[in-house]
């Protein structure tokens, strides 16, 4: 077997990434699921895709097969008013008719596509059952739509049944000729299914078999199959797409350097030495979460604005001897050389959220003080991991939301955006639960947020110690609902051996708060 | 001096601007980067024939660049004015450009000559009181705050400048019309691709999906690689992909794929 161990993340975040910048629509979000069919849902601004590995042929053909399926779920969120479910003979002829039409717009833009659907067609060739295999009413159905779409139908069916689909498809191709020359949306499309359903003799509402594709033994093609194959379409589409080179569009060379870029960072990305699943940290695996809720757009570009000086790295400094001389100052008695001195945040920091369910009744400010955190860290270029902790079922757990080695990318903020604040604060246990991994990395700083003292605080006191003999500075950072509580835990987390304890009362203060230890450090 | 048959107008800045100047009210120029900020001055100056005086602002910026320094010559201390005495003596059209990237304290001294009475005392020199000329005008330009080393402008020179222009970069058949004025025009199809793509590139900056979003100078780069043969997805890559690679090359590969899929053989 093949196997295509595409970083999960980083496949995550460039699907999010195009499926975004093809429908112009920056809030929708993917979600991998191998037990569905490809589908979007406009009104959740949500699109499922099947995963890579699901796809046939070699690592490439399914990123490319992988990476179409992005591209027509894409452009039904530009160019759909609604989609409709497969499973039912209306929606089925309908989406049928979109995908055709969709495509058409989209590639008036997305000229470098024309390649990929060819290819992709190929595939979906292959997938497709042979009509013999489906029974009743929805075998015309299905031969509809290999007519339609492939230009071909696989297997045989009854003469007067092909006479019905020939004449349907004559139908749908100019009903999507039409709408495409007097821009007509999905509305006026849906009022034509009747017409293609009375001439298919069916009913609106029969059932229609899922195809997804297989995974057996008896879809394995032959590379000839597929050359056949692709020869056929690209000679069937020639009329709208033009003339394409079927060697060309097998070798897809256009996208043969991205695809190496991708395996390449894939090498880069596969973990070293510990992998946080083994020591008992649990990575949040929900993908359909919508992160764009925890993003504070306004505190994120304050904060960036506010740091810009440490990104630069540099600041001006007045002192007696420097690079350059200032006649100003020296005639008006300052220090008269300035000098630029290089601000940078060298320390390695770790940082580890209560979500403990004290914070529950806050927590989307709680995440976007945090999440504004990470954003405000990686403009900086700072290296740091943030973990978090909550309680799932009796049992406390340990979340990796970005392990040190990954990017903070919206990959890292779905994770955090899911995690559900419950439980208490047993922090030993928690700290024990990182303790290999902090042992392994060595931050120079471990910075923990939490809102009340832990229920462990004397197995905290011993294991704040053995982490300081590890060489790791701790700082703790209380959060309170206004000044005075907020002192108040600061204060009691001092008893527990911390090296440095802050009180914030605003939630926005965090990150300022993170930036000033780090800064003096 | 190519820059006259070049600039377009489409957001009425120059009406705005021309309003302003009759009523002696200075204007503040704000927008990103390569939306024609400097070039709208330029063109300005050159309508009216006003003489221009420009002073780029950057963090190294002193007080001394604005007004003057000291001169030892054949021992006798002599005095050079700055460009802002200089401009104010003739009633000349002033240009400040990138206010905000300079510091606070700078700010400061400009803010004496830019109030209602427009004088300044040359305490460096004789201290003498200069008043100016009339007709002077001043123009400045600031970028976003989101910008790296953009600073806030302090409230008080804000309030010099009581008319303020917003320059944002222009809809995509504006952006055609200035591209074709900056190239021979021709390859229209493919224009209308980079421009496209640039307002992808934007829309994802816009959101952070990226770190850069390109300006009209890229697009104006590009429509001019088209003129020299260079074929269109060529062209794409080295404009508008290849700076990506800066931040990685997850973050290359994205906008990579997005020129792949735009650009057909």
């Amino acid at each position: 077997m093949q196997s295509l161990s595409l970083r999960y993340d980083t496949l995550i975040e460039i699907t999010t990434f195009l499926v975004r910048r093809w429908s112009e629509d920056d809030k929708i979000t993917v979600e991998l699921s191998p037990r569905k069919e490809i589908s979007t849902k406009l009104a959740d601004k949500r699109v499922t895709l099947i995963p890579i590995e699901h796809y046939q042929g070699d690592d490439f053909a399914r990123y490319r097969q992988f990476r179409t399926s992005i591209w027509y779920e894409a452009m039904r969120i530009k160019f759909c008013k609604k989609i409709l479910s497969n499973d039912h003979a209306f929606g089925f002829i309908l989406n049928t008719l979109e995908t055709r039409r969709v495509e058409m717009l989209g590639r008036k833009v997305w000229q470098g596509m024309d390649e990929e659907l060819i290819f992709w067609y190929s595939y979906q060739w292959l997938y497709r059952p042979i009509l013999s295999s489906i029974y009743g009413k929805a075998r015309i159905v299905e031969a509809f739509y290999q007519y339609f779409i492939m230009g071909d139908i696989k297997g045989e069916i009854q003469p007067n049944q092909f006479e019905k689909v020939s004449e349907a498809v004559k139908l749908a191709k100019e009903i999507v000729a039409d709408s495409l020359k007097k821009n007509y949306d999905t509305e006026w499309l849906e009022k034509k299914i009747p017409q293609i359903l009375r001439i298919l003799d069916i009913d609106s509402l029969i059932t229609i078999p899922l195809v997804v594709p297989l995974k057996g033994p008896g879809i394995m093609a032959t590379q000839q199959d597929l050359v056949k194959v692709l020869q056929k379409t690209a000679k069937n589409r020639e009329s709208d797409l033009g003339k394409l080179d079927p060697k060309n569009v097998l070798e897809g060379k256009n996208l043969q350097e991205e695809f190496k870029i991708l395996m390449e960072e894939n090498k880069k990305s596969e973990k070293k030495g510990l992998a946080v699943e083994i020591i008992g940290i649990s990575i949040p695996s929900i993908t359909n979460v919508d992160e764009t809720k925890i993003y504070d757009q306004d505190l994120i570009s304050g904060l960036k604005a506010k740091f810009k000086e440490w990104k630069t790295g540099w600041h001006e400094q007045h002192v007696r001897a420097g690079e350059e001389f200032d006649e100003e100052t020296y005639l008006e008695g300052h220090e008269p050389f300035f000098t630029d001195v290089k601000k940078i945040i060298k320390s390695r920091v770790l940082i580890l959220l209560d979500h403990s369910s004290s914070v529950s009744d806050i927590q989307t400010e709680y995440k976007k003080a945090a999440c504004a955190l990470c954003e405000v860290l990686s403009f900086l270029k700072v290296k740091f991991a943030m973990y978090a902790f909550n309680t799932v079922q009796k049992q406390v757990m340990c979340w990796a939301i970005k392990p040190e080695d990954i990017k903070w990318n919206n990959v890292a903020a779905k994770r955090l955006a899911q995690i559900q604040a419950n439980g208490g604060t047993p922090l030993a246990e928690v700290y024990s639960k990182l303790l290999p991994i902090l042992k392994n990395r060595k931050p120079d700083i471990f910075l923990t947020l939490s809102d009340g003292e832990p229920s462990d605080p004397d197995a905290v006191r011993s294991m704040v110690k053995t982490l300081k003999s590890l060489g790791i500075k701790m700082v703790a950072i209380g959060l309170g609902p206004d000044t005075t509580r907020a002192t108040i835990i600061a204060n009691n987390l001092k008893f527990l051996g911390y090296e440095r304890t802050l009180g914030v009362s605003r939630l926005n203060d965090i990150p300022k708060k993170v930036l000033n230890v780090l800064g003096t450090n | 001096m190519l820059q006259d048959s070049k600039y377009l107008d489409w957001n009425n800045s120059f009406e705005k601007m021309e309003k302003a100047f009759e009523a002696g009210l200075f204007v503040l120029v704000i927008g990103p980067k390569g939306t024609g900020k400097t070039t709208l001055v330029r063109e300005f100056a050159k309508k009216k024939s006003l003489n221009l005086d420009s002073i780029n602002f950057s963090l190294r910026t002193r007080e001394s660049h604005l007004v003057g320094t000291k001169t030892l010559e054949n021992g006798t201390v002599g005095f050079i004015e700055g460009l802002l005495i200089k401009s104010m003596r003739e009633g000349a059209m002033l240009y400040l450009d990138e206010i905000n990237s300079a510091e606070a304290d700078v700010l400061l001294r400009l803010d004496e000559a830019l109030d209602d009475r427009r004088q300044i005392v040359l305490k460096e020199s004789t201290g003498e009181t200069i008043t100016a000329k009339d007709g002077w005008f001043v123009v400045a330009t600031i970028n976003p705050l989101t910008h790296v080393g953009t600073k806030e402008l302090p409230p008080q020179i804000l309030s010099r400048f009581p008319v303020r222009i917003r320059l944002e970069y222009p809809p995509e058949d504006i952006e055609l019309e200035i591209v074709k004025r900056h190239s021979s025009g021709s390859h229209e199809k493919e224009l209308k691709q980079g421009i496209k793509l640039a307002n992808t590139l934007r829309q994802a900056a816009a959101v952070e999906e990226l770190y850069y979003s390109p300006s009209l100078r890229e697009t104006i780069a590009y429509a001019k690689l088209l003129d020299l043969k260079v074929p269109a997805k060529e062209a794409a890559g080295i404009v508008f992909g290849n700076v990506y690679a800066q931040w990685g090359s997850v973050e290359y590969q994205k906008v990579s794929d997005i020129i792949t899929s735009m650009f057909g053989n």
